[in-house]
């Protein structure tokens, strides 16, 4: 017994797992951001996922082509938002149910990035740790918060960003009156559908940032199975979030620190079962949304379609 | 602002000429002309389906008209949406479903704007509007948590946030307390002296139009039939007006708001003994968010007697009907039908216990419309056309026919889909539904909303022919007139339990009214 | 809902007989053209890469159908497509949205791997055990989720999707643990990760016909769609899910319960992805062993099919040849050289074509002038 506290004391204790808390929670918060916004407006966007495999080949490619991280970085959130204008568009104008559109849209990213993968293999080289002086100095988080590869820090901004666009415009208000009642927010001359795809669009600019964020930020190479319904993930996130800014962040991180804790385990020297290890961040997902669900608020209208009366 | 009342008083502020607005072969609207003017509260008369709520979505801007032209001080225009209309000064007051539940009132006020999102601003404008109206509301409660008297306050303010000239409001005294309706009319009075205001009034109530209007267009099947200034007006010429035919029914007098009180009382008390065919006992429930929904409610219904539940919506109509549809587990309290204990919120239990509920929304839980006209018609015996296991197709759709003829449904065939049916036709279903499965109980929530007179005075004949053959009828509705017609008992429901009774002998509709605003005898119910 | 749109109710679509006539040939120009232009799109994409899309068509017909031996394999293939798909379209139509088949399906071949090479038994009774545990185990685990929707209120959509990878480390688990399902025969190569192989008289047996095999589990798929068929249309239970997925508050007051009803419907939409996999093991798959990446996405497939389908039991069945047909005609893309994700593409672009008629055609309807709406009493 004194065996495994010290391990899990050993564990929590190295800053490797802030790290890569850090990084694979990160990734995560890039498409919970995202999601929570498409949610406000009363959408379930099951496309994040295919946004982020689109955002992470589309990156890769970016740089395979011209060498930049920066340039991979902007290809990449254009193929998370084509993939988000496909389901806002399918799902929002076209009335096609955003559950099969969205599952759909996964399964087509996931071939595309296939069969252009198998074209063309793309060089990846992930981008330079930039360590922000004094506050990377910090005890155990510091490395872990400021230690990282730049395009990490693309996160930081994002989260206030996010806050007071949904909170402090009127372009949030009505997104968020249109996921609470989109019938009043008609009646009041708001474009119900229109707000509903922008929010859409907003959630596949930052997976198709976050893909591209886990390719040359992260892990440093492509793979099509890269994303691993992660995509999914960041919507459990945004549940248990109680679709707040800070609950969110919070899944994100847990999330993260989760998979972080499967990956040092070994690492670290210590034998535990592999596929434990890797089931536990689904069957931690599970358990806390067993535990917290029931007392969670969703908008009123999440996943109804508004189709206008007559007019 | 615009020019000074005196100057502009009787100027005409918007011409309505030749609208016209067709949904198929439906025309809602047939060349319709009418003229507001400023400083003048103009009544638009006429039964529900007359056309008048169309046309004033198409002065709002919801709705665009076919075929005529619209002037604001002498400039044709065309609005095209909401916002549009506000520009031009028209604003309109909605009904219902124009708030926002989540969001706070400044929030609510700020949707219906454009530009930068100034929370202060749109505070400050909120507390001036209501300090300079009479009508206070705090500015950061959550809409959710207000009153339907205080949420209609909110509307009025949204509307009043764009300094309209021209204000439309449809039926806003549906929700109203009759304190609250007189609150309002004052409202509407001063704002027409004072500031001008051309005021379209749209109502289905002529008692209403009669008391707070200066002048009375009135509407039947999408045109104009008779204009009058309102001293030169009389309910009875009024009422023809409106239906098109004399109007002798209680029923449909007290729908239209021509019920007199010697109308509706002096019927004597019928004598009803024995054992209540439904008693709810200290029935209390709360909602997921500690929200209270019932509180300590108590009645009775004896076999062949109808109970009217009057009072605001708001104050426990909905728990109520979903109490007596299985749909609400109570905390405490017991539901007994015919003397046996009802388990609350069982599925089916009410149903099984022969509690018939003709819900206020069909769509909620009164009927499926992707389903066959038959399958709705049988939804609640099911059980009883099937052999091991297998639906008895040939017998469902005998029976459906049956009904169809009983109740005179419209329908192309029993097997087409309920959603292709007109509104009515489907309300019907659900009538007919209710009333064949041979209930001991049969519940009727808000069961003549939005129906025009004919359809009226078809339910409330149905409702007496149900008690007549011994079925106890709890009718729960807004509609003071709908109750003091039909109901030989009436209870008033206030902020979850009842807080008075009357019998129909005994009617007094001024106390009535003091009841459904939450006054006792004994002081305000707390 | 009422309301603010107290205009008319509006009938869905029009009465009138040409009009209806009308209507259909439109609508079904609208899928001639969105089906023309996702494979369209596919060309487009084959000739990107410098091939010949008339060679890849070709090839994936011969693949699928007219090669030696072919069609068999797609209806093989067809098999645990058509049986995932019916069982998603009772859990649709009963309302819940079941997208874990891909584990569902695992579950039930495990348990049919370990029945058939952990039990020692007369072969028939093994096979039928094992097609009945594995049945009760993808149920069994789809009912993991609807306890968790109807006691705790976790949306079937998130928690069926997790299982899906909870499963698939169960998986590795298994044909990775001695005691388990791991192969210990020692005359195979050390790193094996896979379970033995069931043996022959535990395999489920094969129809010949023109010179083509088939499982009979392909015949057992038909039987079991046409009755699932039957019942959702035709009996009191179909029924009770039909007005659960409709309305579930109507269904509560008429005595539906939702936790019953629900759980079942979602139990039997588990026990077919179920009995999915271990059909699939029986009659062949992955040479009779239970591997990882046994499911080889079938399990999302036949999600496919039956949301295609929209959720009509019998039309899963051709919806399920033309999925299967993709796959195996993928078989001969080798020799054209494009990789066989392009049908993976194709598969996808075809949902999404088909998904455009119905949303068109409902969108001209509400805004087309109807007939016949009669006085509102």
């Amino acid at each position: 017994m004194g065996d495994f506290f010290s391990a899990i004391l050993d564990i929590f204790g190295s800053p490797t797992m802030y790290g890569s808390s850090v990084r694979l929670g990160g990734f995560l918060a890039f498409a919970a951001l995202g999601e929570l916004v498409a949610e406000k407006a009363g959408t379930i966007n099951i496309s994040v996922e295919g946004s982020l495999l689109a955002g992470a080949f589309c990156g890769a490619l970016g740089y395979h082509w011209t060498g930049s991280t920066g340039v991979g970085l902007l290809t990449g959130v254009a193929g998370g938002l084509v993939i988000a204008l496909i389901q806002a568009n399918m799902s929002h104008r076209l009335t096609a149910d955003q559950f099969v559109v969205g599952l759909t849209a996964n399964v087509l990213v996931l071939g595309l990035a296939g069969f252009f993968n198998a074209i063309v293999d793309p060089a990846v080289r992930p981008a330079a740790v930039v360590a922000i002086p004094g506050l990377s100095d910090i005890p155990l988080i510091g490395p872990a918060l400021f230690g990282q590869t730049w395009p990490t820090y693309l996160l930081y901004p994002l989260i206030p960003l996010t806050w007071w666009l949904l909170y402090r415009t009127r372009w949030g208000l009505e997104v968020q009156a249109v996921g609470e009642n989109p019938q009043a927010s008609d009646v009041s001359g708001i474009d119900v559908n229109k707000r509903r795809r922008q929010a859409i669009a907003y959630g596949g600019l930052l997976a198709g940032l976050g893909g591209a964020f886990l390719v040359l930020g992260q892990v440093g190479s492509f793979d099509t199975a890269a994303v691993g319904g992660r995509g999914f993930i960041a919507i459990a996130a945004v549940y248990f979030g109680g679709w707040t800014l800070g609950g969110t962040l919070l899944g994100a991180l847990v999330f993260g620190f989760a998979d972080a804790f499967r990956l040092a385990v070994p690492v670290l020297g210590y034998q535990f079962n592999a596929q434990l290890l890797a089931a536990l961040p689904y069957v931690l997902t599970l358990v806390v949304m067993v535990a917290i669900t029931k007392q969670l608020r969703q908008p009123a209208a999440l996943a109804q379609p508004f189709v206008r009366g007559l007019r | 602002m615009g020019l000074p009342p005196e100057t502009t008083n009787g100027a005409a502020a918007l011409e309505l000429h030749g609208m016209t607005k067709r949904f198929g072969n439906l025309v809602a609207c047939d060349g319709v002309d009418l003229v507001l003017n400023r400083g003048e509260i103009h009544g638009i008369l006429g039964e529900n389906g007359a056309g008048k709520s169309t046309l004033m979505k198409m002065l709002i801007g919801l709705v665009l008209p076919d075929e005529g032209t619209i002037l604001t001080d002498g400039e044709p225009c065309r609005i095209v949406d909401p916002l549009d209309a506000a520009s031009r000064g028209i604003g309109m007051v909605h009904q219902h479903y124009s708030l926002v539940d989540a969001l706070t009132v400044w929030e609510n006020v700020a949707l219906g704007e454009r530009g930068k999102l100034d929370a202060e601003g749109t505070r400050e404008r909120i507390r001036s509007i209501s300090k300079r109206y009479g009508l206070s509301v705090d500015p950061d409660a959550r809409v959710r948590d207000l009153t339907a008297g205080v949420r209609q306050r909110v509307e009025i303010i949204k509307c009043l946030r764009h300094e309209p000239q021209i204000l439309i409001l449809d039926e806003p005294t549906s929700v109203l307390t009759p304190a609250e309706s007189d609150h309002l009319f004052e409202v509407l009075r001063e704002g027409v002296i004072r500031e001008g205001w051309a005021v379209a009034l749209v109502s289905h109530k002529l008692d209403e139009v009669l008391k707070a209007t200066d002048r009375i267009t009135i509407m039947r099947d999408g045109r104009v039939v008779q204009q009058v200034m309102t001293v030169d007006a009389d309910a009875p010429s009024l009422a023809r007006a409106m239906v098109g035919r004399p109007v002798t029914l209680r029923t449909a007098s007290a729908a239209i708001g021509a019920a007199t009180a010697a109308d509706l009382a002096g019927a004597a008390d019928r004598g009803y003994t024995g054992r209540p065919v439904l008693e709810i006992a200290e029935a209390s429930a709360r909602s997921a968010d500690g929200e209270v929904l019932l509180d300590r409610l108590s009645l009775q219904v004896f076999a062949g007697e109808i109970v009217g539940v009057a009072g605001v919506e708001g104050n426990g109509q909905q728990p109520l009907s979903m109490l007596l549809s299985s749909l609400l587990p109570l905390d405490a309290g017991t539901v007994t039908v015919d003397g046996i204990p009802i388990r609350s919120g069982t599925a089916g239990a009410m149903m099984k216990a022969a509690v018939a509920v003709i819900p206020a929304d069909r769509h909620d839980t009164g009927c499926i419309t992707e389903m066959s006209v038959a399958e709705n018609l049988v939804l609640t015996s099911m059980d009883r056309y099937t052999s091991r296991g297998v639906l008895r197709r040939e017998e469902i759709t005998a029976r459906a026919i049956e009904m169809i003829d009983e109740f005179a449904i419209h329908t192309p065939g029993p097997d087409i889909p309920l959603g292709r049916l007109s509104g009515g036709n489907q309300q019907r279903v659900v009538l007919a539904r209710a009333l064949s499965a041979g209930p001991k109980v049969l519940v009727a929530v808000q069961p003549t909303r939005g129906l025009d007179v004919g359809a009226v005075e078809y339910i409330g004949e149905r409702l007496q022919r149900a008690a007549g053959d011994g079925i106890g009828v709890l009718l729960v509705s807004t509609d003071l007139g709908e109750i003091a017609a039909l109901a030989d008992r009436i209870l008033v429901l206030f902020r979850g339990s009842i807080i008075g009774e009357m019998k129909r002998s005994e009617l007094d509709l001024e106390r009535l009214g003091l009841l459904i605003g939450g006054s006792t005898d004994l002081g305000r119910a707390s | 809902m009422t309301g603010i749109d107290t205009a008319p109710e509006i009938l869905p679509s029009p009465a009138a007989p040409h009009g209806r006539w009308r209507s259909a040939r439109e609508t079904a120009l609208l899928y001639v053209l969105s089906v023309f232009g996702a494979l369209a799109i596919s060309a487009v994409l084959v000739a990107m890469t410098g091939n010949s899309w008339p060679g890849v068509f070709k090839a994936l017909f011969d693949g699928a159908f007219l090669a030696p031996g072919r069609w068999g394999n797609t209806l093989t293939i067809a098999m645990p497509m058509l049986l995932v798909a019916v069982g998603t379209t009772v859990a649709v139509r009963a309302g819940l949205f079941n997208i874990g088949q891909e584990g569902q399906l695992l579950m039930g071949a495990m348990l049919m791997a370990v029945v058939g090479t952990k039990i020692e038994g007369p072969g028939v009774l093994l096979l039928l055990g094992g097609l009945a545990l594995g049945s009760v185990a993808g149920g069994a685990y789809a009912g993991i989720s609807a306890v968790m929707r109807y006691r705790r209120g976790v949306p079937e959509v998130i928690s069926t999707l997790l299982l899906v990878f909870i499963a698939l480390q169960v998986t590795g688990f298994a044909v990775t643990t001695d005691w388990f399902l791991r192969d210990t025969d020692p005359t195979r190569p050390q790193r094996a990760q896979n379970s033995a192989a069931l043996g022959p008289d535990t395999h489920l047996p094969v129809i010949r016909v023109f010179g083509n095999e088939l499982s009979l589990g392909v015949v057992i798929a038909v039987v079991i769609a046409v009755a699932v068929a039957y019942l959702l249309a035709r009996t009191i239970w179909g029924f009770r899910f039909r007005v659960l997925g409709h309305n579930a508050r109507i269904a509560q007051k008429i005595g539906i319960a939702a936790t019953r009803n629900g759980t079942l419907a979602l139990f039997i939409s588990g026990a077919l992805a179920g009995l999915a996999g271990a059909v699939m093991l029986a009659s062949g798959s992955s040479s009779y062993r239970f591997t990882p990446g046994f499911s080889t996405n079938i399990g999302w497939q036949g999600l496919l099919v039956a949301l295609v389908a929209r959720s009509r039991p019998l039309v899963c069945i051709p919806m399920a040849i033309v999925f299967a047909a993709l796959r195996t005609g993928a078989g001969f893309l080798a020799s054209t050289g494009v990789d066989r994700k392009i049908v993976d593409v194709t598969q996808a672009l075809l949902v999404l074509a088909l998904l455009i008629p119905p949303a068109v055609v409902f969108l001209r309807n509400r805004r087309r002038a109807i007939a016949a709406v009669s006085e509102a009493g």
